[in-house]
């Protein structure tokens, strides 16, 4: 009987009593006819077929006794039988169960994040039902980009809300961003919280229900700056208020604006982003007042919940004629568009995808690592299982003997079969326990280092749950079907009078089968340890990038003077960048300072279309980076031409606008002329247009990304502004610098104060974020491979040699050298490890194919991460042969030759 | 050898014969030809025929599973597995040695 019929015997053993009294009725019906057919009455027939029968309640508890005893007694034996194998060779088992552990603790852990940031549906009511809307991304001409943007403006949503009619209801949500709050007025410390704009409906379209007090309504969406409420999450509310139950009507700073609690959101509700936790969401109505009738300011997505009976396709059909319309009105408004953009504009379509899981900025940067290393963790359980595969088959041979034992007193294969399979069942399922506890300590540490050099850490809801367990449960089974198979069918095909006669005999097979079992994980470790050599060295290609400018021993300090507006007092602000920037760089052991407008690699820079005297525009923006006097000098960026910027730069009076550019920007659009004194044109507020003059050129750097080598930047001069960026160079320690520039800025008043403080390493280290990480875990994974495929190579050797004493004890004894013995055990395996690298290879080349964009400066087959990761290889498997070749070498004759 | 098992055995042995002659048969189907076969010289309770199909079920030698017969009713048909037929021809073969040397030993008596 199958197992799956016996667990459900046991389970409902009134089922089986069922069928035993239907097979029984169904008997005596028939004999009842046939003896009716010989002329008898009915209730004659039916006597003497009773007769015949015998007692049928006594038969039938006869026949449940078998079943279920059978049942229980095979399968406790079974699992008692295996138990005791496991304790009999314990090196065997902690090898087995660490090494699948550590396979299964790495899928689960991995899994457990795809769940939770990719997988799982939003904790909400009916998730199947919402939607999110988004457009193509327009992209510059040439690049090929499949990336979406999220974000509206306030007039389309509206003009979506009105179109969509009853098909759907939309709602509006920010993006998530940690703000600075004080509780619970301006006089109290500056806290950080992740603050979110929603619209009134948001949350009754999630279903989100309140804790305490209520959420936003249809209300709060009337009057721009009307309503200061707040809505707490529950995670907040614990946290930071410790659950105080008098929390409605409290107040709290937000932004500058006084706003009133008014109500603590569900337990467990956290947005609808997966990786952040929103701790405040305040009303849409209290974004900034400009962006509700903009047109190009976006800056929310959009969600939907489909009315019953709706499809996506209904509602992308009654908005897409609004998009249609306000794309048309967009491009109007800027004349200088190029023509190439102007068309994907003109095209876009409106994506409604389902809205489920919610929306994600960590998905679009992690999705495709993490599916990667999911599939890489998949590669090492292979390795894990073709590992204790081998393992067990080694020991298939120590119990060769037992197993013709038992054939010959007549066990059935498929017994014999079950019995091993118990025994893998058993070492998958503490291997799986295992995994889980690792997979439980890991997880966290995993999303402690995606969200590394943060300051808005990821965090997601990690449960345990029983998705994961599952999914562990299933890896657990999967592997022990895997590893345990076919060694166990091999083992019960033992015949027995040749294992009884010789038990050398049928050894041949097992031994190519392990073979291939250890090239199995040659070739998956060695395509894992170069795909870890390729992050490693592309790691060090992205260090190794010139930014331009000199990064050791510079600060990074963000500053505030809250006390001046950036709208009406530009040139208070303007005297006090100067201020700053001077008394700094009187200061002692300081060797320059410099001011910004915002902080280099923050990817938070204007850019400027350029229209050349004569020429169309140009097809694509260029960087623009506002900067004071002396940054080039504090940077350490060579000006090659012209001069630096000054104070009277900064004058409004002084047009054309004086620029400084670097030699990529030069190149581009001066090419070999001198870009001195030239001048370009460049639109802004979309009809205006704006002249600009070059005063200088400096050598090129970088802006923000390290990978795309020299892109043009345009310079111009840092005007008024109350938030802003400020480079020191010192050899003091960053505290020292910290302490100073503290001093001047409380001197200097206008309630200028520090921000953030940060290092230019720091900031060049944190635009690496996701290849550290790529390095750090395809390097463990590289590791593990090699590890489990060192131990599958020594098990094989192992065995071989221990198989072949007798043969190496005779050559020995014939006079063979030391090194020709280390030959030959070393020849046993030199086939399977050439054809498992060259496999390797192959994989390598696919999955770096697959992985091609998250490398830098690393080719397809790169020589020197290959001959790399084969040194590497190669030295881990001739430690692994090592031993097993030493034995061979130093065995003596004599013992050898009564070895049996 | 106990009485009771030697009785299973020739129950068993019987049971396989049948199944390996006529193929998949129900429990009644066994029952019959069995009487037919022995031309019901051996006659047993039809009813203990059950917990030995299910004993041999157990030992993997048949097969068994529901099916709607020609009377629409559902039945257990029981078939041979290759195990089973393994266990035919062991048993058929320790029989006819044994009957051969208990001719022998009486044409020789």
């Amino acid at each position: 009987m199958s197992w799956i019929s016996r667990i459900k015997n046991g389970l409902f053993p009134r089922k089986l009593d069922d069928q035993l009294r239907e097979e029984m009725s169904d008997h005596l019906a028939r004999r009842a006819a046939a003896l009716r057919d010989r002329g008898l009455s009915p209730e004659e027939a039916k006597r003497q077929a009773s007769i015949r029968f015998g007692n049928v309640t006594q038969l039938r508890e006869q026949s449940r006794e078998i079943r279920l005893s059978a049942m229980l007694e095979s399968t406790l034996q079974d699992v008692r039988y295996s138990w005791r194998g496991i304790l009999k060779s314990p090196a065997f088992a902690i090898t087995a169960i660490l090494s699948l552990a550590l396979a299964i603790g790495a899928n689960t852990a991995i899994y457990s994040i795809v769940d939770a940031a990719m997988l799982r549906p939003l904790p909400v009511a009916e998730p199947d039902r919402l939607i999110r809307l988004a457009l193509p991304r327009i992209d510059e001409p040439g690049s090929d980009s499949s990336a979406e943007d999220e974000s509206f403006s306030y007039p389309l949503y509206l003009q979506f809300r009105t179109a969509v009619g009853d098909s759907a209801r939309l709602a509006l949500f920010s993006w998530a961003e940690q703000i600075e709050v004080q509780i619970p007025n301006a006089d109290a410390p500056i806290e950080k919280a992740v603050r979110q704009f929603v619209s009134g409906e948001s949350f009754d379209i999630l279903g989100a229900t309140p804790a305490l007090g209520r959420l936003f309504s249809a209300d709060e969406d009337r009057v721009p700056w009307g309503h200061p409420f707040a809505v707490i999450s529950y995670d907040y509310w614990k946290r930071r208020f410790q659950s105080d139950p008098g929390i409605l009507g409290r107040r709290m700073q937000i932004g500058g604006k006084t706003y009133s609690i008014i109500g603590v959101a569900r337990q467990g509700f956290f947005g609808v982003e997966p990786g952040k936790f929103v701790d405040v969401w305040l009303p849409a109505m209290m974004y900034s007042k400009a962006a509700f009738t903009s047109q190009t300011w976006s800056w929310f997505r959009i969600f939907g919940r489909l009315s019953p009976g709706t499809t996506r396709m209904q509602v992308q059909a009654r908005l897409q004629p609004v998009l249609r319309d306000h794309q048309e009105v967009l491009v109007k408004g800027f004349p200088t568009m190029p023509p190439a953009i102007r068309q994907q504009f003109r095209d876009a379509d409106l994506r409604v995808h389902p809205g489920a899981t919610g929306a994600s900025n960590f998905r679009e940067t992690f999705a495709r690592p993490l599916w990667i290393v999911l599939g890489v963790s998949a590669g090492i359980l292979l390795i894990a299982c073709s590992n204790v595969a081998s393992l067990l088959l080694a020991r298939a041979t120590a119990r060769a003997a037992e197993m013709a034992m038992r054939i010959s007193l007549g066990a059935a294969r498929a017994r014999l079969v079950r019995q091993l399979v118990t025994e893998s069942m058993l070492l998958a399922t503490l291997a799986g326990a295992l995994g889980w506890i690792m997979a439980r300590l890991a997880a966290p540490v995993l999303v402690g280092l995606l969200s590394r050099g943060k300051t808005d850490p990821v965090r997601f809801a990690l449960s345990m749950d029983t998705r994961v367990l599952l999914f562990s449960a299933a890896v657990s089974t999967l592997a022990a079907v895997m590893f345990g198979l076919l060694p166990a069918w091999q083992a019960s095909g033992a015949q027995p009078i040749e294992q009884l006669r010789d038990v050398r005999a049928g050894l041949a097979g097992k031994l190519r089968l392990g073979r291939f079992f250890v090239g199995i994980q040659v070739a998956f470790a060695f395509s894992l340890v170069v795909a870890g050599a390729s992050f490693l060295f592309s790691l060090r290609n992205l260090f190794a990038v010139d930014t331009g400018f000199d990064p050791r021993n510079v600060a990074v300090i963000t500053l505030s003077s809250s006390g001046l507006s950036d709208m009406t007092q530009k040139e208070q602000l303007n005297l006090l960048l100067d201020q700053l920037q001077t008394r700094i760089e009187a200061l002692p052991e300081i060797q320059g300072a410099a001011t910004a407008q915002s902080m280099l690699f923050d990817g938070t820079h204007w850019s400027v279309q350029v229209i050349l005297p004569g020429r169309p525009p140009s097809e694509r923006e260029e960087s623009l980076y506002s900067v004071s006097p002396r940054y080039f000098s504090t940077m350490r960026i060579p000006l090659l031409a012209g001069r630096d910027f000054e104070q009277r730069d900064r004058s409004e009076s002084s047009q054309p606008r004086p620029i400084i550019v670097n030699q990529a920007f030069a190149r581009r659009y001066f090419g070999d002329q001198n870009p001195l004194g030239r001048v370009f044109q460049t639109p802004y507020d979309g009809m205006h247009l704006m002249s600009m003059r070059v005063i200088g050129v400096v050598a090129n750097s970088t802006l923000s990304s390290l990978r795309n080598g020299p892109q043009p930047i345009v310079f111009t001069v840092v005007r008024g502004t109350n938030l802003f960026t400020l480079y020191v160079r010192s050899h003091l320690a960053l505290g020292s610098v910290v302490r100073m520039v503290d001093r001047e800025a409380q001197a200097i008043g206008f309630g200028t104060r520090i921000r953030e403080v940060t290092t230019l390493e720091t900031l060049i280290g944190s635009t690496l974020l996701r290849e550290k990480l790529l390095a750090e875990i395809g390097g463990f994974f590289a590791f593990l491979g090699l590890l489990l495929a060192a131990i599958g190579l020594f098990g094989l050797l192992n065995y071989s040699v221990k198989r072949r004493t007798r043969e190496i004890g005779i050559r020995a004894a014939l006079g063979a050298r030391p090194r020709a013995l280390v030959v030959l055990v070393f020849r046993e395996i030199f086939g399977t490890v050439g054809a498992g690298l060259m496999a390797g290879l192959v994989g390598a080349i696919a999955l770096l194919t697959g992985i091609r964009s998250l490398l830098f400066g690393i080719a397809l087959v790169d020589p020197l991460v290959v001959s790399t990761a084969a040194a590497v290889f190669l030295a881990a498997a001739g430690l692994a042969g090592g031993l097993p070749a030493t034995r061979a070498a130093t065995i003596d004759p004599t013992v050898a030759l009564r070895h049996e | 050898m106990s009485s009771t098992n030697s009785v299973q055995t020739a129950l068993d042995l019987l049971v396989l014969t049948v199944l390996s002659r006529r193929g998949p048969l129900h429990g009644y189907g066994i029952a019959t030809a069995i009487e037919d076969l022995s031309e019901e010289a051996l006659r047993i309770d039809e009813g203990s025929l059950y917990p030995a199909l299910h004993r041999m079920e157990e030992a993997g030698w048949i097969t068994a599973k529901w099916m709607v017969t020609e009377n629409k009713r559902r039945a257990r048909i029981y078939e041979l597995t290759r195990a089973g037929k393994k266990q035919l021809a062991a048993e058929t073969e320790r029989w006819s040695s044994f009957s051969a040397s208990v001719a022998r030993v009486l044409r020789h008596a």
